[in-house]
C-alpha cells in the first residue's frame, strides 16, 4: 500500500468513511473499527454484524500539524488555512479513530473534551473529491 | 540452537551525499566491515546476505539485495531484502542471526542502506508516510511526526510530564553526536534552543525529530564456534527478540508503550538470562525524542512514567550509569532507515571492543540495541556481550 489512496481503495471503505460502519463480533459482542478479519477483543471471532457508530466520543490525544509539514495531498489545505489539528478520539462504543478537528482553535483543544463526527470534504485527488469524517467540538 | 557471534562491523558516515547512490554507500560500509575483521576475511566464505532497506523514493523496488551484493562481488549466495520500515536493518540482523543459530549458515552478511537526501521535501513527506496504516492515518492528514506527536501528548498527559524532558533527549544525543565522526549532526544544542525550535507537529518541534539521511552499515554474523578464525575479540549475541503490533496506533489499547518493543525485549532478556540492570549501554530507537523516553520504559530501564527521572539524574548520559545512544542516536548520528538497526549493532560492537574513540563508554560488558519500525508496528532487540 502506498501513501496514495486510489479511487477503488477509497471506494471499498466508503461505509466506514461516510457512516462509521463498524463490526460487532458475533462471538463476544465487541465492536471494532476499522473492521478487521478477526475480532481484536476475543481473537477468535471471524463473523460480524455491521453496526453504525454514533460518532461521539472524547479526545484521547491530539497533535497540530504545522502547515509546512503537511503530506502533499494536504498542502492545498495547509496553504489556505495553515496548521491544522488532528485528534485521536475514543468513541463511546470503544474503538479509537483519528480525524481532523474542525471549528476549534488549536489552543482550546484538551485531552478529554467531547467531540462528534461530521461529514467533511477531505481532499481532491485524481479529480475525485474524497469525503469522510472529521470531528468538531460536541 | 547454535551460539552466534559478530566478528566485523562497518558503516558509512551518515548524512548528505549527493555523489553517492545506494551501491556506493553499500560498498563503502561493506569495505569497512571487511577491514574490521582482525584476522582478515575471504569474502568467498560468506554463505548468505540479508539487506535491510525501505527503498524510500522507489530508487530500486525489486531485487535490491542481489543488486547490492553483486556490486561488491558476492554472487551465487542467497541474498534477500528485508523490509520492516525503520526496523528493516534490525530485522536484517535478526534474519542473519536466525540463519546462523539454526545451523544452516556459518557466515552471514547483515547490512542496511538508505538513500533519502535525493528527494524533494514534498516527495520525502510522501514517502515518509508509507509505513503507517495509510488507509486511515493518512486520510486524516497525519504525518509520521504527527503520530509520534500524538504519543507525546498522551504521555505528557498521563504522567504530567513537562516538554522539557523531550528536549533533554535532543540535548544529550546532540552532545554525543559531536564525539562521533560518523554522525550527521555534530553540533551541540542548548536546552533553551531545543525547547524553542519551531513546531513540526505539536508538541514536537524541529529538535525532537531525527533528520533524513543517506547511509549504509554492515556487520558479519558467524557461528560462535568459528568466531576465533576471524578475531580474538568476538562479540557474542547473548539474546535476541522481535515483536509486532497493529500498525495503526488507534488500534492499540495504549499508545504510551510499544507492545512490539516489550515483546522483543522480553524474549531477548529471557534468552540471555539477563535483566535491564545488566545492560551497561544501549542504542535505542530515538526517531523522535518521545521514542527514547518510551524506550527506557519498554526496555525496563525505568518504571512506567519514570523515564524523565533517568534524564533528570543523568543516568543515560555518556558519563552516566547506563549511557543511551552514545553514538548520538538516530537524532544526531542520523537515520537512514534501512541502515539504522545495523548501525546500532555496529556501534555496540565497537563499544564492547573498546574501539569507540571519544564516545567510548567505560568498560562495558553488555550492550543492547533496540530498533523500531514505523510507530511501533515492529521492533527488534539484541543483547550483545564479550568474553
Amino acid at each position: 500500500m502506498g501513501a496514495h489512496i486510489s479511487v477503488p481503495m477509497y471506494q471499498r471503505t466508503v461505509p466506514q468513511r461516510y457512516r462509521l460502519v463498524a463490526n460487532a463480533c458475533t462471538q463476544c459482542g465487541a465492536i471494532s473499527f476499522p473492521p478487521k478479519a478477526t475480532c481484536p477483543q476475543c481473537s477468535v471471532g471471524r463473523e460480524f454484524t455491521p453496526v453504525e457508530l454514533k460518532g461521539t466520543g472524547v479526545v484521547y490525544t491530539y497533535t497540530v500539524i504545522a502547515g509546512g509539514g503537511a503530506p502533499p495531498e494536504f498542502t492545498a489545505q495547509a496553504r489556505s488555512r495553515g496548521r491544522y489539528p488532528v485528534v485521536m478520539v475514543a468513541l463511546d462504543e470503544g474503538p479509537k479513530v483519528v480525524g481532523q478537528l474542525v471549528d476549534c482553535d488549536p489552543e482550546d483543544i484538551r485531552i478529554g473534551m467531547r467531540v462528534r463526527a461530521v461529514m467533511r470534504r477531505i481532499y481532491v485527488e485524481e479529480e475525485v473529491i474524497r469525503y469522510g469524517f472529521k470531528f468538531r467540538p460536541a | 540452537m547454535r551460539e552466534v557471534a559478530l566478528v566485523g562491523a562497518g558503516q558509512t558516515k551518515f548524512g548528505d551525499f549527493p555523489q553517492k547512490g545506494i551501491k556506493e554507500l553499500f560498498a563503502e560500509a561493506y569495505a569497512e566491515m571487511l577491514s574490521s575483521v582482525d584476522k582478515g576475511l575471504d569474502p568467498r566464505v560468506i554463505d548468505a546476505a540479508y539487506v535491510g532497506t525501505l527503498g524510500s523514493g522507489g530508487f530500486q523496488l525489486g531485487q535490491v539485495a542481489p543488486l547490492l551484493t553483486g556490486h561488491v562481488g558476492l554472487t551465487g549466495i542467497p541474498s534477500v531484502r528485508v523490509e520492516n520500515a525503520c526496523a528493516s536493518g534490525g530485522f536484517a540482523v535478526f534474519q542473519a542471526v536466525l540463519a546462523v543459530a539454526s545451523g544452516v549458515h556459518d557466515v552471514v552478511l547483515a547490512a542496511g542502506v538508505e538513500k533519502m537526501r535525493d528527494l524533494s521535501g514534498e516527495k520525502s513527506r510522501y514517502w515518509l508516510g508509507v509505513s503507517g496504516d495509510t488507509e486511515y492515518e493518512r486520510l486524516a492528514g497525519m504525518t509520521f511526526a504527527g503520530i509520534y506527536a500524538m504519543i507525546a501528548a498522551r504521555y505528557m498527559e498521563e504522567y504530567s510530564v513537562d516538554r522539557k524532558y523531550l528536549s533533554m533527549v535532543a540535548v544529550k544525543n546532540h552532545a554525543n553526536g559531536v564525539r562521533n565522526p560518523k554522525a550527521q549532526m555534530r553540533k551541540a544544542v542548548a536546552l533553551e534552543k531545543a525547547m524553542g525550535a519551531p513546531d513540526v507537529a505539536y508538541p514536537l518541534n524541529l529538535y525532537d525529530c531525527s533528520p533524513t539521511s543517506d547511509g549504509a552499515a554492515a556487520v558479519l554474523v558467524v557461528a560462535a564456534e568459528r568466531a576465533h578464525e576471524f578475531t580474538d575479540r568476538p562479540v557474542y549475541v547473548l539474546g535476541f527478540g522481535a515483536g509486532s503490533d497493529y500498525l495503526a496506533v488507534h488500534d492499540r489499547e495504549t499508545i504510551t508503550s510499544f507492545k512490539a518493543s516489550v515483546e522483543a525485549a522480553g524474549r531477548a532478556y529471557e534468552m540471555a538470562g539477563l535483566g535491564p540492570e545488566d545492560v551497561d549501554l544501549a542504542e535505542v530507537h530515538d526517531c523522535f525524542t518521545i521514542a527514547e523516553l518510551i524506550a527506557y520504559e519498554d526496555l525496563g530501564f525505568a518504571p512506567r512514567g519514570g523515564a524523565p527521572r533517568l534524564l533528570e539524574e543523568g543516568v543515560t548520559e555518556l558519563g552516566g550509569q547506563k549511557p543511551v545512544n552514545a553514538s548520538g542516536g538516530l537524532k544526531a548520528k542520523g537515520h537512514p532507515l534501512g541502515a539504522t538497526g545495523v548501525s546500532q549493532v555496529a556501534e555496540v560492537f565497537l563499544q564492547l571492543r573498546g574501539q569507540a574513540g571519544d564516545r567510548q563508554v567505560r568498560d562495558p560488558k553488555v550492550g543492547l540495541t533496540h530498533n523500531v519500525g514505523g510507530s511501533g508496528g515492529t521492533a527488534t532487540v539484541f543483547l550483545l556481550g564479550r568474553d
